[in-house]
């Protein structure tokens, strides 16, 4: 551990300093070893490369997304990731050297001719860092700058380093971020990351992506070890567009808007409206981020102001306030998040109120029985084929009402808006039913609570404290790459209370990076 | 094999341009007795196709099994591809009469073999471990796995496991293992083997070894070759270093990763294998198909036909070259290829015209008539990649004298006692199957009815038929002797 500069009795008591107990209160679930996500790999390699071709993507084995893409326990090593690494890690290599600006840029030195070893070496150090984040030893420079007997053969200096760049990029250090840490004394599995693991940890949870100079900068210099460290240094990735990206994409995995069922050009402007509404709450108005979920304004094109049946902004895209049918009011009432959880070409009041559940509320809706049907809508038990009464037939079978109940009633409350997130007054297939858009939320104080449509229902959750509550779970998940296991219950009890006061999700973001827990990680078994 | 031929200095590629048969016959000593001659490798395949054989309500179990018993069998639509290539059907067999056991079957319990009454995923176990589920898993090694333990070791791939189906195209929901039909003994762990859905990939990764015919070409791609040996032994290198140092399960992880990396640095470093007279370097494929759009629906009203759908059509004829190819040139003797996953989600409707993914056809009104169109597609493949190993000349006979092909299909027909229903696709009643090839004394060519038999009767015959002896396949004993006599 070549970060560690103090004798380990000095590490230990500053481990200890807040108190008489000799080993330290720290509670976090164990974590593994986690493989960058194919948006994390692209994203390094555009940092790392200056490489926009996003391809891992197409080539990496597919996140499993659950419903975020990177549980580390959901990552398996196959043949098929490890070949795959090795042609990206080359086609990088190539792409690189064949644009002379960005290779210059990389590189940081000119090559006095193909064996020029001092510009090999320095390279092979400053992006070596980069890569692994974290320096190497002299042991391991000179393994990388032995290929530069290979740029000698081809006369080509590029030869030489285009290797270091591939074998870098299939480094297991590269693709996994393995963090190790000091143990801490009388702490069985537990260990202090060192500076350069959070530095990481920081740069991946904020921008998805690898930690720049400053970060491994600070990281040398031993300046990302106190609360204050991590906090300042965390208000910097915020500040980068990049953590507007990684904040975009954590509510669209979360919400399920990740993937629409839509033309390239609905979804591009779907996933527009939420992006602009998350950057305004969130970013450049500073709000409570609970307000997604109430906000009156949005912002639509020519394409949504049709679906929603309301004037075309002026200018063709911009703010508006919400008209039209429906009474739309945030989140929940975007044509991103209605289109999800669609089913039998319809909305399904079922997934609709699955997804409410699981993620907006953090709940569990056991999965139906073996000896169900679920590849067909239910068809009902009276002449009535309206789509309510149909439902029905889900809560009139005593064994199905327990988790029907509580997913279907919610569901119906979205019913005026259809599985493109568009206003209707009666059933797709039937204009005689009217849809009566009431819902019941059971399980809450008011048992249940009764709502009309997703502005309702979006109050009802931030007034409950639920939605706020599951933000902490969700957010924490995400950042730790696994879902939260009894050792994170304190961690994410000390979050959720701080969060009731600050209400914002960047302060929320903060005050996970710098809770203790953060520092440390729990060996498994 | 006595003597190795070095690919490079056999093979002038592109093109197809391949040098005579006598000279390699001379290089490699062969001897003239059809079958019989031990040099000469034999070789198991095995394809999936994700659908039953008949739909819901229609009382039509298939239009898959043959009326004629023995040979010169009919063909129903499902099989109807098996008339090309100059009636290839006379190379396969139809297995009939074939059930997976269900817990309905048995009092209630999960019976040696079979399944939870759930059909869903549940089929994949017993199907191709034998071995009795009722949570979805495969429990047991698959046969493939099993045959490439056996006669696998000495190629440059043990077993190659490719799938067609490039994704599994339904929002709101995941493989959750349908996509995964190989799974091997990693020591005492049950590793399940993600599948090469890249035919661009497929192709980088198998003929990397040979050698173009212009020169400047063959030295960059020798150069190239040993760039990436020495980055490997780098990457290996460091990463033996960095094990020690990690805890249990991070060292165990990066440890199953490092393996990956030794195989991929042995498939790359090996002298290329003994040519045969048609081992050639197949055109370059090219990018791949791009992949499609996610469903919302199964079918029907809102089914969206431009999506669920990877131009699968080009992608099945692509891996079908290239399995072969692959064995042909004995870079592998095991090939799995799944041609969708279990309950598919791809969409037919650019294949067959029904606006329906394949698994939903068999719940819609389309019936048995649809259901058979959608294992039709299969089939024309599956009967190209019989043809293609029929005109193969091996020895004195063709590749087929020592290969067997074996074609399951996720489920068959009639009752679901999930669901109550006397006629419905989530069963594994009146199942059938194909295999094909005369490796081991297989008799192909016709209709066998193998009445009460598991499917997995049928992988323990082709796994003896090359040569794997065993009486057993999970919980699934005997072989088929009707298939050899």
């Amino acid at each position: 551990m070549r970060d560690i500069r103090w004798p380990r009795a000095c590490l230990v008591l500053a481990l200890v300093a807040c108190g008489n107990d000799s080993v330290p209160r720290i509670s976090v679930g164990p974590t593994g070893a986690r493989r960058l996500s194919r948006n994390e790999y692209d994203n390094t390699l555009r940092d790392l490369l200056l490489d926009e071709s996003r391809s891992g993507f197409v080539k990496l084995p597919e996140d499993v997304l659950d419903p975020f893409d990177n549980d580390f326990t959901t990552q398996q090593p196959s043949g098929i990731l490890v070949e795959a690494a090795e042609t990206l890690a080359f086609e990088a290599s190539a792409r690189l050297m064949a644009d002379p600006a960005k290779r210059d840029q990389v590189i940081g030195c000119t090559p006095t001719g193909a064996g020029d070893t001092d510009c090999l070496r320095s390279f092979v150090a400053t992006f070596g860092r980069r890569a692994l984040r974290r320096p190497l030893t002299t042991d391991e420079i000179d393994q990388y700058v032995a290929f530069s007997s290979m740029s000698v053969e081809a006369n080509d200096f590029y030869v030489g380093a285009g290797m270091v760049i591939a074998a870098l990029l299939q480094d297991p250090e590269f693709l996994y971020r393995i963090e190790r840490g000091t143990p801490v004394v009388g702490r069985k599995g537990l260990y202090k990351l060192n500076d350069y693991e959070l530095g990481t940890r920081l740069a991946y949870f904020i921008w998805g992506s690898t930690p720049d100079n400053d970060l491994l900068d600070a990281a040398e210099h031993n300046a990302l070890r106190t609360p204050e460290q991590l906090r300042a240094a965390a208000e910097r990735l915020l500040a980068d567009p990049r953590a507007r990206a990684r904040i975009d994409r954590f509510h669209a995995m979360w919400l399920g808007y990740y993937k629409l069922p839509h033309s390239p050009e609905l979804t591009a402007s779907m996933r527009t409206e939420t992006q602009k509404l998350i950057e305004r709450v969130v970013f450049e108005e500073g709000r409570p981020w609970a307000d997604l979920f109430t906000s009156t304004e949005t912002y639509i094109d020519a394409q949504l102001a049709q679906l929603y049946g309301m004037p075309t902004p002026a200018g063709g895209a911009g703010w508006v306030t919400y008209s039209g049918p429906g009474n739309r009011a945030g989140m929940l009432s975007t044509g991103a998040f209605l289109s999800v959880a669609g089913k039998f070409g319809d909305t399904s009041p079922t997934q609709r109120g699955k997804l409410i559940r699981e993620r907006l509320m953090c709940q569990t809706v056991p999965p139906p029985p073996p000896n169900v049907n679920v590849d067909q809508p239910p068809q009902g038990t009276t002449m009535s084929t309206c789509k309510v009464d149909r439902y029905a037939q889900h809560r009139a079978d005593g064994s199905c009402y327990g988790c029907h109940n509580q997913m279907d009633p919610v569901g119906f409350g979205l019913e005026n808006f259809d599985q493109t997130g568009a206003w209707r007054a009666t059933d797709n297939d039937d204009a005689s039913c009217v849809i009566s858009g009431e819902g019941q939320l059971y399980g809450l104080a008011d048992d249940p609570v009764v709502f009309q449509g997703p502005a309702q229902l979006g109050s009802i959750l931030i007034e409950s404290g639920v939605l706020e509550n599951c933000l902490v779970t969700q957010l924490y998940r995400f950042a730790m790459g696994h879902r939260e296991q009894r050792q994170d219950a304190a961690m994410i009890d000390a979050l959720a209370t701080s969060f009731t006061q600050s209400r914002k999700l960047d302060e929320l973001m903060l005050e996970l990076v710098t809770a203790d827990a953060f520092t440390y990680r729990q060996e498994e078994n | 094999m006595a003597i190795k031929l070095d690919r490079r200095t056999v093979l002038r590629g592109i093109g197809g341009t391949v040098l005579a048969l006598p000279l390699l016959e001379a290089m490699t000593g062969r001897k003239t007795a059809r079958s019989a001659n031990p040099t000469i490798p034999k070789r198991y395949i095995l394809c999936f196709g994700g659908q039953s054989l008949g739909a819901d309500n229609d009382p039509i179990h298939n239009m898959y099994v043959p009326t004629t018993i023995g040979a010169n069998y009919d063909l129903k639509v499902a099989l109807a591809p098996l008339a090309n290539h100059n009636n290839i059907k006379n190379e396969i067999t139809v297995v009939s009469g074939l059930k997976i056991p269900t817990a309905y079957d048995n009092g209630g319990v999960i019976p040696a073999g079979g399944r939870a009454d759930d059909f869903h995923i549940n089929s994949l176990s017993p199907l191709l471990s034998g071995t009795s589920t009722s949570d979805g898993r495969i429990h047991g090694p698959t046969s493939d796995q099993l045959v490439a333990d056996a006669i696998g070791s000495g190629t440059t791939f043990k077993s190659l496991v490719y799938r067609v189906q490039a994704s599994w195209y339904l929002d709101q929901s995941a493989p959750y293992g349908r996509d995964v039909i190989s799974y091997r003994m990693n020591g005492s762990t049950l590793t399940g083997i993600p599948s090469t859905v890249s035919p661009r990939a497929a192709f980088d990764s198998l003929f990397v070894g040979f050698t173009p015919v212009d020169p400047a070409e063959a030295a960059r791609r020798e150069f190239m070759l040993r760039q990436r040996k020495s980055v490997l032994d780098l990457v290996s290198a460091k990463t033996e270093k960095l094990l020690p140092k990690l805890g249990t399960s991070d060292r165990q992880r990066v440890q199953r990763h490092l393996d990956e990396v030794r195989d991929l640095e042995r498939r790359i470093s090996a002298i290329a294998p003994d040519g045969g007279g048609a081992c050639q370097l197949l055109g370059d494929p090219g990018q791949d198909p791009a992949v499609g759009g996610n469903q919302t629906v199964n079918g029907g009203t809102g089914f969206d036909v431009n999506a669920g759908y990877s131009n699968e059509e080009a992608r099945a004829t692509m891996l079908v070259d290239l399995l072969h190819m692959a064995i042909t040139c004995d870079l592998t003797r095991v090939g799995t290829l799944q041609f969708t996953m279990a309950q598919s989600h791809m969409n037919m409707y650019p294949l067959i015209g029904i606006p329906y993914d394949l698994h939903e056809i068999g719940h819609s009104s389309h019936g048995t008539m649809g259901v058979s169109q959608g294992i039709a597609w299969h089939m024309k493949h599956f009967a190209r990649l019989v043809a293609k190993f029929r005109d193969t000349p091996e020895d004195i006979g063709t590749m087929l004298d020592n290969t067997v092909i074996v074609m399951v299909h996720e489920g068959g027909h009639g009752y679901d006692p999930s669901a109550a229903k006397t006629y419905s696709s989530h069963c594994t009643e009146n199942m059938a199957c194909l295999i094909a090839g005369r490796v081991g004394g297989l008799k192909p060519g016709r209709h066998v009815v193998a009445a009460g038999m598991h499917p997995a009767n049928v992988l323990i015959t082709a796994m003896n038929a090359v040569g794997v002896s065993t009486n057993t396949l999970g919980q699934v004993n005997g072989t088929i002797p009707a298939l050899t006599s």
